[in-house]
Formats: structure tokens, C-alpha cells, sequence
């Protein structure tokens, strides 16, 4: 609430005032409307000689009713466009907020699933502000208008109707969202607990088929709704009680109304034309304050949202980002790689993933990194990028701390990982992500290097076909292609392959590597897998295991020494196998 | 306001019931509605006139009564379309989820298991708010104008006309509109979705923006982005905006013109302030229906597009169940399996997924299936486990034909193993009895030590009772499969269906977790479809596929020997990088 809702409400506060006052006039206009025709009416009932008298009444109760609509339409265009920036200032933010994790955002969240809950976040705020924010307050500035107007007239009445606003506009929404929190709760748990039983029975559908019980699944799962919807339906009774009485409270007003006005004018306080002019605005005004009750149910549904956001910048707060403090004046086409020593454990977890690990990678060496998962592959890879810092010992490029690098490291060092992401425009600029300054020819070379010229030619637009959502142009082999395209074009000496052929066939995993390992001559791989493929390519193969290199040396001298490999490289490549094909 | 009602409203149980009480209410509040403007008027008629309020407060009780009487109505309706509504909820989840299992698998995958499980809990709900929303205003938009223009058609006929007039020129006002803001909707539509999906797509995107050294002047790009998306929507808005400001202006005019000639013909004497106070009084009431209909605008979008997908799903023809199986099937080493001319096609396209697949499996054959990816092995393996209906061919079990494999006797002689076997939230003895609910505790110890998962448990706080699953403990891939391992051991069914079990697990895993499958093979019929060509050392047969059909069929000795497809996918997988 502090950080992601007040900070915007004072940056934006001209254009939130204005589509509040705006809309107040909105509110005032439909009022007077039909205050000035009871007036009108009273007036022209009195038989006035000449027909100017009533000239004024009959054209402001025009007058109101344009402006009326004309204020309305301004003031829900003022408010959505202030909201409009309002949601680009919490984007950029929340951007802001994520980049500096980017390196390791997918072993924070797991799947790219939770980005869309964060964005989708970012669009309640902009509801919580259109829905409840601006009709509440815009009901509140309406309740101090009603109650200031009728002061000028007679305090003490107006003290009466501001008691009876109070209710309509303060106490009894607050207290339905008091009274209702608990239930509140249990739907929302109920609703988690039952969205559980449907994935559990979607997913795992083939295996309650198998069990012979979908029975059991339906049975569970239409108890579980039917103890949510009970409580829901208490909820709904409650708001339909809630209404009726908001209601009986606006009748109550308009008695009052009728009792007031005919004192002051039996007592020559008033002019007769009032009485009707009085009643009638207290049946407009009443739409301005019924909203509020509805607008302020929403709000447990906000503060999810905002906790989810807030809670985001608080892990970010407790971590320490190093600061580059050495930038490259010039690429280096020489990058040599040294780990000594290095200790690693990740902040806020007990578990030492790296214990001691020394690796020298000078340039254009090829490396394989192998262990079971969980061992520290990916950590080492996060070292060499700078994203953390070694618990103990050093990780230097060149002889410089990896992590003072910054971004800047990155011009040295690319990656291409299990889902490189292809971006939502033209294929060309998907590519040029890799170099800016590239050529178109520079960008059709590439693309003859990694073999997806051809196809991309045949493509209605060629080159400047829409990525669409990824995937639906380019299969998984060849989305790898085009990522290692743009590390191409980017041209760094150091590339680290992060299990790029998870998933791939055996036959497409091998036409990738063939064409990796052939246009990346001369440079620096460092290759993270799990199979025992390709193995003979490699200079060196590593072998991690409880934070320690187990095994290290070429796929020649690791079968020689060591049983384990052997067992390991037998099983992916039987020799009764390998004997027929030697035949 | 026809277009907003579909078609299948009228297909919900109760409807024409519900509608027919909502219909009655509404009358009686339209006639509250006029009362209470009557008394209303007529009590400021005579306060007008010079009566004190203490000998007309009568007039004030019978407004209130009005008044109350209308809320009421309005409550009580509102009370009895939500039952319906919440009625009609359930009945059509049910009959989604019902549907959702006679489909099966292939098209809840297909259809995405994400999106379906949200459409059974908020799709239903949105269903739910749609009709609570549409059937009252429905009426009232039908009743109560109509009634309140006639009253006051007797009243004053002037002011009818004025009434009456207005409506045709706010909808044609509005249908102009509206086709302007969509013509220009559909003109920025196309940078309208870039723009808006832009900010998603950044974030996806992000770490591969770090990796090129972008993700930080990327930053300014989402600025700059947002900005244009605000405008482009805005520009749509102020068009969009138009239709509600033509009824908003409309209306207005429309009672402020029936405000000043009452006052005029007032001044003329040609009325009486009693009626002029009631058309007053009655014209917003008039408009005020015609309103609301165009409220809630996206709650009843969502409604429709919700009810919409759910009704698509239940009119999907159910697959034929073959319930001829007789319940005493019981695999043994005699038993026989024969498929003939089986084929299957994903869509109506025609694309076959597996075409005119025909063979013969004996007692505990074990089988291996490979070829590469979209080949058909998992069509092969889901048709195996009856998980999906062929849609040409036909099945012997013994001397039984069948047109399908999808029959609870077949199944249960079945043990199915995937990539990613799915873990229940819940306890690991019950994920592991998952087939059994009845084994005790002991039985379930012998199978999880049999797939070595002994030292699992031990590690765990809370023994085999400990939680797993989405939300509590998560297991490693390895660990997932042993727990499948475990289901196998403990049920011990006579067919194992394995999907590739090991295709994501690092090499030392797989060799650890092969000692124990092996084992598992012993005495089963088994299919196992893989890319990992090692495990067909084991196998007796092997069914290689590609494009749908099978190519070769036999011993991994015979098919070496042959040099045919097979021996290229060994080939290309000997060494991996040429």
C-alpha cells in the first residue's frame, strides 16, 4: 500500500484531482438538473404574467443536462488516461525491479508463469484505482458538496442528512468489509484448495483413469465447491441486505426531506417553489453514494496483488548487488576464465553448493560441465557471469573479479540456455538483438550459418515475418538456431551452452550440435549437459559431485581411468551397439 | 439487446420458470414505481398548495411504502436469479468436468490443462455473474419502461411522445457510434496488441535481454512503449466513450425538455402541478432500465465468451466407450493383443498421427517403440493405455474385438509411467497407493523400497506421511520417477506402458534408475517408447516409427542387420556431433 499505491496517487495527483472534480461536476450537473425542473415546474405552477420569469430555469435545465453528459464523458476520459500513466510508470517499475535478477529469475520462480501473475498484478492496481479509489472519493467530495449546500440553508438539518450520508457512505461499507473478511478468506482459500484438486485431476487425469475412480475426483471435487459456494451465497445475502438497507436509508432522507422543506416554507423560511426542487435533487443525488459499498468490496482482492509486489522489492532490498566498477573500453578477443578455489553457497539458503572448485578456461577451450542436477552447474555458469559472488576463493576474467564487470561482462560472455525467448516482433529484429549496428547482409549471414536461411526465405515475409507467440513459426531445434544466430552476430570470444537440447530428439539434437560446434571454431565453450554425446569434441570434461570436481580430464583419459565413466559412457553407447555398427 | 442473449440461455434447466417469477416481480415493481412517484407527487402537490406536513403525512407513509416495496422487489429478484444462476453454475460444471473425463487426456493436453481448470472455476463463475446480471435487467429493460410510458401517456400525452421519441434516437445514435469505435478498434487493433502484449513479452524475455547485454536500455523501451500504448487507447476510448455519452446526453435532454414543457404549458395553465410532478418524477425512471443494460459492459462480454468455450467443450462428440470387456480379464503369459489397421488423427485436417498400425503382442512380450519426435509413439502408447479412441481400427484382447482400448478392465491391468509422472498434493504413501488406495503401510514400505526410495523417506520430517506435490515438497525428476517406480511395484499389474520415462533425467540418474526397472520388466508385457536407443538392449521387439507408420518391426539384432531406419538412429545417436 505505502510504496505501490500512495507514491502514485502524489505523482499523479493533478490528474486524479481533475478527473475527481470533473466527475463531482458530472454529479452536480445531473443534480441541478432536477433541482432547476422541481423549481421550473413550482415556479410555472404559480402562473407568473410573463414567461421570462421563468426564462433562466428553462435554459439552465438544458444547460445541466448537457453538461452533465459532456462531464461524464471528460471525466472518464481524464481518469483513464491518468490511470493509463500511472500503469506505465508501475511497468517501468516493476521492470526496474526484475532486471537485475534477470540472470537467475528462472531458478527464483521456477517457470515464466509467475511474470504473468506480477503483470497481471500491475493491471488490478490500475482496477483498484478506476473501481474504488476515484468513485470513493469522488462520493466523498459529493457528500461534503450535499452537506456544505444544505448548511447554507440550516445547519442543523444539514447535520442530520450528513448522518445519514455517513451511513450510506462510510459506515456501512466499512462495516460489510469488516463483517465479511472472515468469509473473504475462506473463499479465497477455498478457491486455492479447489483449483488444486482440478489441476491434480486434469494433470494427473490418465492416472485416476488407470485407478478406475474419476468417481472419487468428482466426488471430491463437487464437495469442495459446495462448501465454497455456501459461503459465498452468505456473502451475497449479506451485500443484497446491505443494498436494501442503503436504500430504506435514501427513503428515510426523502421523508425527512419533505418534513424540512414544508417547516421552512410554512415557517417563511423558504420560498414555496423549493419544496419540490429539494425532493427531487435527493432521488438524483443518491446514485453518486450507492456505489460506494460495491466499490470498497474489492479491496481484499487488491491487497494480494500489492503484497505479491511489495514483497518482491523486499527480497531485492536484502540482497547486495555488486557494483561494476571496471568497464571494457574495447572487447577483448582474448577472454581467459579462472575459477580458484571457489566456495558457493546461495544467500539465505544453509546448503554449500560449490565446496571447492578450481577450473582454468583459457581462450577457445572447450569444456563439458557434467553432475547430476542440483550439483552446481548452473551456479558455476552464474559465477562466471558475475551474477553472485564466490563465498570464498575468486572467479576472474581476464584477472578481473567477474562481478565488476557488470553488464558490461556480457559483451565477452553469451549464453544460450534451454528457452532462449524470441520477442514478439519481425524475425530481422529478433536476430539484430545480437548486434544493433548489424547489416541486413551481416543478419542474412547469420542465418546461412546456422541453416535457417532457406526456410526463412520461404516464408510469405521472409525476414520480416512477426514472431507471433514464439514457437508457432519455429520449432524448438530451430528457436535454438535462431538465438545461437544472434550470439553470432553479437560475436563474443566466450560461450556458454546451458543444456541447450533438452527436449530436441536425438536426430535434431544432433544437427544442432553439429552446427554449434561448427560456427563456434575458435571461440570458448563451455558446455553444460547431461549426456555423454559428443563427448570426444570436448577438450576437457568435468565431472562435479558434492561441491568437488569427481572427474576431470578428456573423454580418452576419463575412460582409460576412471570405471565410472566408462559405465556411464557405455550405457549411453552400448557396446553390443557400437560392435554392429562396426560391422 | 436480443444479440446479448444467447441462444443456449434457454437450454438452462429452470430458466423459463425463473424468468416467468422475475417477470411477475418486475410488474409489481414498475407498479410500485408509479405509486410511489403518484404519492410522492401528489403529497408535494398538496404541501405545495399550502397544507402542513403534520395533515399529509399519510400520503408521505404510502410513498414510503412504495419505496419499499420497490426495493424489496428488486432485492427479491435479485435473490432468485442468483439461485438460478448459482444452480445452473453447478449443473454445467458438472457436466464440463463429466465431459472433461470422457474426453480424455489427448484433449484435455490439447486444449491446455491450464486453461481448462480455469474455465471450470472462474469460466463457471463468470457464467454464474453473466446470467445473474442479464436476466433482470433483461426483463426490466421490457417491463418497466413500457409501463411507466403508458402511465404517463395518461397523464400527459406531450411528455409520452417526448419520452418515446427519444428512445429510437439513442439507439441509432449509439449503433453509429459503436461501429465507429469498432472500425477504429480494428484499424489499431494490430498495434494495439503488439503494444499492449509488449510489456508481457518484455518480461518473458528478460533474461535472454541480459544475456545480450540489453535488459538495461530495454528499461527506457517500456517507458517509451507504455506511453504509446496510453495513447492508442486513449484514442480508441474517446471514441468508445461516445456511446455512453449519446445516451447519457439523450437522456438528459431528452427530461430536461420534458421538464420545460411542463413548466410552459404549466404557465398556460393547461395542467396541473400534481401531473407535472409525477412526468417529472417518472421520466429518468423511464430511462433509467435502458441504462443499466449497457452497464457491467465486460462482465457480461466475459459471461458470454465463458459460457461461450464451456458450451463448445460439451457439444465435443463423446468417444465410444466399449464397456464388452469382460471385468475378468486377466493378462498372463497365454494372453494375446492384436491390433488392426489402427489409425488416429489429431484434427479434422486429416494429418494422421498414426496411420494403418497393425500387429500382434504375446504374454510378457517386451516391446520397444522408438523413432523421432511427432513420429506417433505417444499416440501409439496413449492408444495402448486407452487414454484415446482410434479413430479407424480395431483392437483383439484375446478372442474378444474391441473398437477401443478405453474400458475399465483393460486399465486396470495397466501400469503407465511418463516423462513427468504427476505427483498428487498429497501424502507420499498415498501418491504411491495412488492405484491401490487399500494397501497398508507395510505394503506401501515394500514397494517404495523396491524402488529405492527408502532413503527419501527417511530424510523426510515427517516419514511417508510428508506431504509432496505442488505447493509442499517438490521431488527431483528422478525422484518423481521412483515414486511412479513405487506405484508399479505396489499394484505389480501385469502391463507396464512407459512414455519416455528418462528423456530428461542427466545421464547418472538414468544409470541408477535403470537397475531398478529392469527389475520392474520381469514377468510383464511391456511398451516402452524412448529416444534413449540403450534401454532397446532389453527389449525383445522393436516397433520403429516415422511419420505415423511403422517401417520395421523385430529383434534389435534383426533390424542392426538390416540397415534400415533403425540402424540410422543409432547412428545419429552413436556420437551425437559429426
Amino acid at each position: 500500500m505505502r510504496t505501490w499505491i500512495i507514491p502514485y496517487v502524489k505523482m499523479h495527483y493533478k490528474g486524479l484531482l481533475a478527473s475527481i472534480l470533473i466527475g463531482l461536476l458530472a454529479l452536480a450537473c445531473g443534480a441541478a438538473l432536477m433541482f432547476t425542473s422541481g423549481y421550473l415546474i413550482s415556479k410555472s405552477a404559480l402562473r407568473p404574467e410573463n414567461i421570462l420569469m421563468v426564462y433562466i430555469p428553462v435554459v439552465s435545465v438544458r444547460a445541466f443536462g448537457i453538461f452533465r453528459a459532456v462531464f461524464h464523458y471528460l471525466s472518464r476520459l481524464t481518469s483513464h488516461n491518468t490511470i493509463l500513466r500511472v500503469l506505465a510508470n508501475m511497468r517501468s517499475r516493476l521492470y526496474k525491479t526484475l532486471e537485475p535478477q534477470a540472470a537467475f529469475i528462472e531458478s527464483r520462480f521456477q517457470t515464466g508463469r509467475i511474470l504473468g501473475v506480477l503483470s497481471d498484478d500491475i493491471d488490478h492496481l490500475q482496477d483498484l484505482f478506476i473501481r474504488t479509489i476515484l468513485p470513493s472519493t469522488t462520493a466523498l467530495g459529493m457528500y461534503g458538496i450535499v452537506v456544505a449546500c444544505l448548511g447554507w440553508f440550516d445547519i442543523i438539518f444539514a447535520l442530520l442528512m450528513a448522518v445519514y450520508l455517513f451511513f450510506i457512505v462510510v459506515f456501512i461499507p466499512i462495516l460489510s468489509l469488516w463483517s465479511s473478511r472472515k468469509r473473504t478468506a475462506l473463499i479465497k482459500n477455498g478457491r486455492y484448495d479447489q483449483y488444486h484438486i482440478l489441476t491434480d485431476g486434469l494433470l494427473g487425469i490418465k492416472d485416476w483413469m488407470i485407478a478406475g475412480k474419476p468417481n472419487d475426483f468428482m466426488k471430491q471435487d463437487t464437495m469442495k465447491d459446495q462448501s465454497v459456494a455456501m459461503v459465498e451465497k452468505r456473502t451475497k445475502n449479506q451485500q443484497q441486505i446491505r443494498d436494501l438497507f442503503n436504500q430504506l436509508i435514501i427513503g428515510a432522507m426523502v421523508i425527512s426531506m419533505v418534513y424540512w422543506s414544508s417547516t421552512m416554507v410554512a415557517e417563511g423560511n423558504m420560498h414555496v417553489t423549493l419544496i419540490a426542487a429539494f425532493v427531487l435533487v435527493t432521488l438524483a443525488i443518491a446514485e453518486a453514494f450507492l456505489p460506494v459499498s460495491e466499490a470498497l468490496e474489492q479491496v481484499p482482492e487488491y491487497t494480494e496483488s500489492i503484497s505479491r509486489l511489495e514483497a518482491l522489492e523486499e527480497t531485492e532490498a536484502g540482497k547486495v548487488t555488486p557494483k561494476p566498477n571496471a568497464s571494457l573500453s574495447a572487447v577483448p578477443r582474448s577472454v581467459n576464465i579462472l575459477l580458484d578455489q571457489v566456495a558457493f553457497q546461495y544467500p539465505a539458503f544453509d546448503k554449500q553448493v560449490l565446496k571447492d572448485v578450481s577450473i582454468s578456461i583459457p581462450q577457445g577451450k572447450r569444456i563439458a560441465l557434467l553432475g547430476k542436477s542440483g550439483v552446481g552447474k548452473s551456479s558455476i555458469v552464474q559465477l562466471i557471469c558475475g551474477s553472485y559472488a564466490p563465498t570464498k576463493g575468486t572467479v576472474t576474467l581476464n584477472g578481473t573479479d567477474a562481478t565488476a564487470y557488470g553488464d558490461s561482462l556480457f559483451d565477452m560472455v553469451s549464453i544460450l540456455n534451454q528457452r532462449p525467448h524470441l520477442f514478439n516482433t519481425t524475425i530481422a529484429n529478433n536476430l539484430r538483438l545480437g548486434n544493433q549496428q548489424a547489416t541486413d547482409q551481416d543478419i542474412v549471414e547469420a542465418a546461412k550459418k546456422v541453416q535457417l536461411h532457406d526456410y526463412i526465405k520461404s516464408l510469405p515475409k521472409g525476414y520480416h515475418t512477426m514472431m507471433e507467440e514464439s514457437g508457432q513459426i519455429f520449432s524448438g531445434g530451430q528457436q535454438q538456431r535462431v538465438a545461437l544466430a544472434r550470439i553470432l552476430l553479437k560475436g563474443s570470444p566466450v560461450v556458454i551452452l546451458d543444456e541447450p537440447t533438452v527436449g530436441l530428439d536425438p536426430k535434431t539434437e544432433a544437427d544442432l550440435l553439429t552446427t554449434i560446434f561448427s560456427t563456434l571454431e575458435n571461440k570458448t565453450v563451455i558446455w553444460i549437459t547431461h549426456h555423454l554425446a559428443g563427448m570426444k569434441h570436448m577438450d576437457e570434461i568435468i565431472f562435479l559431485e558434492d561441491g568437488y570436481i569427481e572427474m576431470q580430464g578428456s573423454h580418452q583419459e576419463l575412460l582409460a581411468t576412471f570405471q565410472r565413466y566408462q559405465n556411464l559412457y557405455y550405457l549411453d553407447v552400448p557396446p553390443s551397439i557400437r560392435k554392429m555398427v562396426q560391422i | 439487446m436480443k444479440k446479448m442473449i444467447q441462444n443456449h440461455l434457454w437450454t438452462y434447466k429452470g430458466v423459463k420458470l425463473t424468468l416467468g417469477i422475475v417477470v411477475a416481480i418486475t410488474i409489481v415493481e414498475a407498479v410500485a414505481i408509479i405509486l410511489q412517484a403518484t404519492w410522492l407527487a401528489e403529497w408535494l402537490f398538496r404541501l405545495f398548495s399550502g397544507e402542513i406536513f403534520q395533515t399529509t403525512w399519510t400520503l408521505g407513509a404510502l410513498f414510503l411504502l412504495a419505496f419499499a416495496m420497490r426495493y424489496l422487489m428488486s432485492t427479491l429478484k435479485k435473490k432468485i436469479t442468483f439461485q438460478f444462476a448459482e444452480k445452473t453454475r453447478v449443473e454445467t460444471r458438472k457436466q464440463l468436468m463429466t465431459k472433461l473425463f470422457e474426453l480424455g487426456p489427448s484433449y484435455t493436453n490439447k486444449q491446455g490443462t491450464a486453461k481448462l481448470v480455469n474455465l471450470a472455476m472462474e469460466g463457471a463463475t463468470q457464467l454464474r455473474t453473466y446470467l445473474e446480471l442479464i436476466i433482470p435487467k433483461m426483463v426490466a429493460a421490457c417491463v418497466i419502461p413500457p409501463m411507466v410510458l403508458i402511465y404517463v401517456f395518461f397523464q400527459d400525452k406531450l411528455s409520452s411522445v417526448i419520452l418515446f421519441f427519444t428512445v429510437p434516437i439513442i439507439i441509432v445514435f449509439m449503433i453509429l457510434l459503436g461501429l465507429a469505435a469498432k472500425k477504429k478498434m480494428e484499424r489499431q487493433w494490430h498495434s494495439y496488441h503488439l503494444l499492449s502484449n509488449h510489456f508481457i513479452d518484455s518480461l518473458r524475455g528478460l533474461e535472454t535481454l541480459k544475456y545480450l547485454g540489453k535488459s538495461k536500455s530495454h528499461g527506457n523501451t517500456i517507458k517509451k512503449v507504455s506511453d504509446e500504448y496510453r495513447k492508442s487507447t486513449i484514442g480508441t476510448l474517446r471514441i468508445a466513450f461516445l456511446s455512453s455519452f449519446a445516451l447519457d446526453f439523450f437522456t438528459m435532454l431528452s427530461v430536461a425538455s420534458v421538464a420545460v414543457g411542463l413548466g410552459l404549458r404549466l404557465i398556460e395553465g393547461n395542467l396541473l402541478l400534481d401531473v407535472a410532478l409525477v412526468v417529472l418524477i417518472l421520466a429518468p425512471e423511464f430511462f433509467l432500465p435502458l441504462k443499466e443494460v449497457g452497464a457491467d459492459y465486460h462482465a457480461t462480454l466475459n459471461g458470454q465468451e465463458a459460457a461461450k468455450a464451456i458450451h463448445t467443450i460439451l457439444a465435443e462428440p463423446s468417444p465410444a466407450c466399449n464397456p464388452i470387456l469382460a471385468n475378468t480379464l486377466n493378462w498372463a503369459n497365454n494372453s494375446k493383443l492384436k491390433l488392426s489397421s489402427v489409425s488416429h488423427s489429431h484434427d479434422d485436417n486429416g494429418l494422421q498421427a498414426l496411420s494403418n498400425v497393425s500387429l500382434q503382442v504375446n504374454g510378457f512380450e517386451k516391446i520397444g517403440i522408438v523413432g523421432a519426435s511427432g513420429a506417433g509413439k505417444s499416440t501409439l502408447i496413449d492408444i495402448l493405455g486407452g487414454f484415446l479412441t482410434p479413430s479407424q481400427g480395431s483392437f483383439r484382447v484375446n478372442q474378444q474385438i474391441l473398437n477401443t482400448l478405453n474400458s475399465e478392465a483393460w486399465q486396470r491391468q495397466i501400469t503407465y509411467i511418463p516423462q513427468h509422472p504427476y505427483i498428487f498434493s498429497q501424502s507420499i504413501a498415498d501418491n504411491i497407493r495412488f492405484y491401490e488406495p487399500t494397501a497398508s503401510d507395510e505394503e506401501v514400505w515394500q514397494a517404495a523400497k523396491a524402488a529405492e526410495l527408502d532413503d527419501l523417506i527417511h530424510s523426510f520430517p515427517e516419514g511417508i506421511e510428508q506431504e509432496i506435490g505442488t505447493g509442499s515438497r517438490s521431488l527431483s525428476g528422478g525422484q518423481e520417477q521412483r515414486v511412479a517406480l513405487a506405484r508399479a511395484f505396489l499394484g505389480n499389474r501385469p502391463i507396464l506402458l512407459l512414455d519416455e520415462p528418462t528423456a530428461h533425467l542427466d545421464i547418472e540418474t538414468e544409470y541408477e534408475l535403470k537397475q531398478t526397472m529392469t527389475a520392474l520388466f520381469k514377468g510383464k508385457l511391456v511398451f516402452f517408447a524412448t529416444h534413449r536407443l540403450h534401454w532397446m538392449e532389453q527389449m525383445d521387439r522393436i516397433i520403429v516409427l516415422k511419420d505415423g507408420i511403422v517401417v520395421e518391426i523385430g529383434t534389435p539384432h534383426e533390424l542392426m542387420l538390416r540397415r534400415g531406419e533403425y540402424y540410422q538412429l543409432v547412428l545419429s545417436q552413436l556420437e551425437g556431433v559429426q
